[in-house]
């Protein structure tokens, strides 16, 4: 918000006298009127506790965070062109892997990740969109400009809080968000829903498009049923599905109806009991060969994990030269490989200003904060990594940026981190707008919400003079 | 179109609700008439409790108030208010995406209120205001759902749950205040005017009959009463309605269908002798009611729901 002399920067300073004129009652009041918002239209998420479970709000932050047009840009050419290169990349490694017969990635480091499919080879997947829905996780870098942290290509969330918060705000701070000129997010259902159904084959005019979630006892249930909703498709679980003949059908109060893509928001690994972990009981009996088959379409395809893998991210720069021949937009976050002898020599040294991370892992477990952790953790943490090199990287400890929020009603920065949502089927869609995690407790740098995180919403502001606020 | 499992849960919020409402009228009823110490008061408590209570439950010599407390707030009895409250809402949350906003909002607004942390408190502080604003907020869920929600597929199996329940609700107070098997019938003026509050009835009967509150011409309005929404003739026409709306697209092959049942018990009630049935007559028509309805229940899950795939596999 601020520059670094303690003035406010021009896109915040409409915002900034807004606040400024509304006294500290006023501002606990609109976040109470928010809080309120969410609980009513049921976004909660759900603590189970020894004999009663509780529901809370995500919390929610009041200031919004503003970025401007020409910064967005650079974002969404760098996102565009990202995705672009990891599905060329996963087209590449389930078909003729040149990328590793080249010896640009490591062959064992591809092969002998958990998430890769071999059940994947060599099957079509139209207009090679592996990714359909992806949510790539940036940071603000000390120098001003925005570097990737992760990419997230299995089954991303949070794009419903981008939408639950831009409604909160419109309605919180109307005139701000009215003068500033914010550019609409509204349509993103609309473009799931067109991206979905450019995945259906030629042959089936209407195809059946369905949201697949785990359940209403999953913490993102919120989100499956926002999306269902806001696309008009039915909600199913495994339950609702059976195959027949290799295809996928629903059972309807009429009968069965054929489906022809499925939106899973179910992992990998529970999809199909017959072909991936047999005690899933969240999947559907044979629908990886109806896939196979070619009669229904599974959104993200399975096996994308590949290409997010916290290894095979310190090639992303490799893979975007490799098949699109240019430099990538938005640079990565240095990356020690532990598997690299050297390399994990330096780390080991080097714990103390490192944050090391498994490989696998997510959600902000099974990580090493090292400037914030006790020298009995690091201690516990270096036997780890000796024991198992391949499984870690490390980087450095990332200074987060920070935004404005309301903490107990008076305004406080805190860390933030972005998640723009990327959508690609027949052609890739940025959506301009963004999910802004913020690390609720003073100092943190941990922003998911499984471990004291909120959100916030994210204005991308048109052109000045484009007309974009008139679409 | 509609899945099978979200007709399944439609139909239970629509059963819940209105079971929902039903309670709270009764404990409502209950506290009230037994605010004084006469025979009446008895009559209305032993006549709530035989209605409220599933069969072969012990009553002993529970106390109105706590008979009123458990049917409202206990959370483990599935036919008290708060449990029946937050079973809809589960449903609704199930099927979240089939609802309109403006009557999910509804609904989580009523179960936020009847779990809150203050619930307990404001029961025991002003229990008729508390039941009698649970009462208004459900009616207006069934306004917004009117209001928002298509009147098609969805609609039908919510409303068929609503009418199944109230035909078997209806015909439970009835069995409650006229059934021979319960012995003592019902004399006192302050009782029967107390029964037709229960089924929200006093008012719409008054209009009807004037002030003359008789057994019989009770009896006869919560039967076959053509107008009035709770009469066992009203919702079986409902029910009837419904499904043959929600069965129209369901190929059978030839089987006969729950629509048959709900057809025949339409007509049971359309052309009995309403006038002339005799007191036994009408206990009996009562059992078949409720008979009919737990067929009607099971036929609607096994057509519409748990059907067997090998009947419906595509040709």
């Amino acid at each position: 918000m601020m520059d670094p002399s303690g003035d406010v920067r021009p896109h915040y300073a409409a915002l900034a006298r807004r606040v400024a004129s509304l006294s500290d009652e006023d501002l606990a009041e609109r976040q109470r009127l928010l809080e309120r918002f969410f609980l009513l239209q049921g976004i909660t998420f759900t603590v189970y506790g020894a004999e009663s479970s509780t529901e809370r709000i995500i919390p929610t932050d009041l200031l919004p965070r503003i970025i401007p047009a020409a910064e967005w840009a650079t974002i969404e050419a760098g996102l565009v062109q990202r995705l672009r290169a990891l599905n060329m990349f996963l087209a590449d490694i389930y078909s003729d892997q040149k990328i590793l017969v080249d010896g640009v990635v490591p062959r064992e480091l591809v092969l002998g990740a958990p998430s890769y499919r071999r059940e994947m080879q060599n099957l079509f997947v139209p207009h090679q969109a592996y990714a359909n829905v992806c949510g790539s996780d940036l940071i603000r870098k000390p120098d001003g400009g925005f570097a990737v942290l992760e990419d997230n290509l299995r089954v991303p969330s949070g794009v419903s809080y981008m939408l639950a918060n831009r409604e909160a705000a419109k309605r919180t701070f109307p005139g701000s968000f009215r003068m500033a000129g914010v550019r609409r997010i509204e349509q993103y259902p609309d473009l799931l829903l067109s991206t979905l159904r450019s995945m259906a084959a030629d042959w089936r005019p209407n195809p059946q498009v369905v949201v697949l979630t785990p359940g209403v006892y999953n913490s993102a249930y919120f989100e499956h049923a926002y999306l269902a909703r806001l696309m008009g498709v039915p909600l199913v679980e495994g339950r609702d599905l059976v195959t027949h003949d290799n295809m996928v059908y629903m059972r309807t109060t009429t009968g069965l109806r054929r489906v022809d893509v499925i939106y899973r928001r179910v992992d990998d690994d529970f999809i199909d009991p017959l072909t991936f972990r047999r005690d899933s009981s969240l999947g559907v009996a044979g629908l990886f060969n109806a896939y196979r088959g070619g009669n229904v379409v599974i959104c993200n395809a399975p096996g994308t994990g590949v290409a997010d893998d916290k290894a095979v991210y310190a090639y992303v720069p490799e893979i975007i030269s490799y098949y699109l021949g240019e430099d990538a937009i938005l640079p990565n976050i240095e990356t020690f490989l532990c598997r690299e002898p050297s390399q994990l020599s330096h780390v080991l040294a080097n714990l103390d200003k490192l944050v090391v991370k498994a490989v696998g892992a997510s959600g902000g477990y099974g990580m090493l904060v090292g400037p914030h952790a006790s020298q009995a953790e690091r201690e516990r943490f270096a036997e780890a990594l000796k024991a198992d090199p391949d499984n870690y990287i490390a980087q450095p400890t990332i200074q987060l940026s920070t935004a404005p929020c309301l903490i107990d009603g008076a305004v406080d920065p805190r860390h933030v981190d972005l998640r723009p949502f990327i959508l690609s089927g027949d052609k890739i869609r940025v959506t301009p707008g963004a999910l802004t995690r913020v690390a609720l407790k003073k100092g943190s740098l941990v922003v998911n919400s499984s471990q004291g995180g909120g959100s916030k919403d994210t204005w991308v502001l048109g052109e000045a003079d484009a007309g974009e606020s008139a679409p | 179109m509609m899945l099978a499992r979200v007709a399944d849960s439609l139909y239970w919020i629509g059963r819940y609700v209105e079971r929902a409402e039903h309670m709270c009228r009764l404990a409502d009823v209950l506290l009230n008439a037994t605010l004084d110490r006469t025979e009446s008061s008895g009559q209305v408590a032993r006549m709530v409790i035989s209605a409220a209570v599933s069969e072969g439950e012990a009553t002993g010599d529970i106390t109105p108030w706590d008979a009123a407390l458990a049917m409202t707030m206990d959370s483990e009895d599935g036919d008290s208010v708060t449990a029946a409250l937050a079973r809809a809402r589960e449903n609704a949350r199930q099927v979240r995406d089939q609802l309109t906003t403006e009557t999910w909002e509804r609904l989580n607004l009523i179960y936020l209120r009847v779990t809150g942390a203050s619930a307990n408190r404001e029961f025991t502080d002003a229990p008729s205001q508390f039941l009698h604003d649970i009462i208004a907020d459900l009616h207006l869920f069934k306004g917004a759902a009117d209001a928002t929600m298509s009147h098609g597929e969805g609609w039908g199996f919510l409303q068929l749950g609503v009418f199944i329940e109230r035909a078997q609700l209806t015909g439970r107070l009835l069995q409650a205040g006229f059934g021979r098997s319960l012995g003592r019938p019902l004399t006192e003026h302050a009782a029967m005017t107390a029964l037709l509050r229960m089924s929200c009835a006093l008012e719409p009967y008054l209009r009807k009959h004037t002030a003359d509150i008789q057994p019989r011409l009770i009896r006869q309005f919560l039967m076959f009463d053509e107008d009035f929404p709770r009469s066992l003739r009203f919702a079986t026409a409902r029910i009837e309605e419904h499904l043959s709306g929600v069965g129209r697209n369901v190929d059978l092959g030839g089987a006969a269908g729950p629509e048959r049942l709900a057809g025949r018990l339409k007509a049971r009630l359309l052309y009995a002798d309403a006038e002339t049935l005799t007191g036994e007559d009408s206990d009996v028509l009562v059992a078949t009611v409720l008979e009919e309805c737990a067929r009607l229940h099971a036929g609607i899950y096994d057509t519409f729901v748990a059907y067997s795939l090998e009947m419906r596999l595509p040709a």
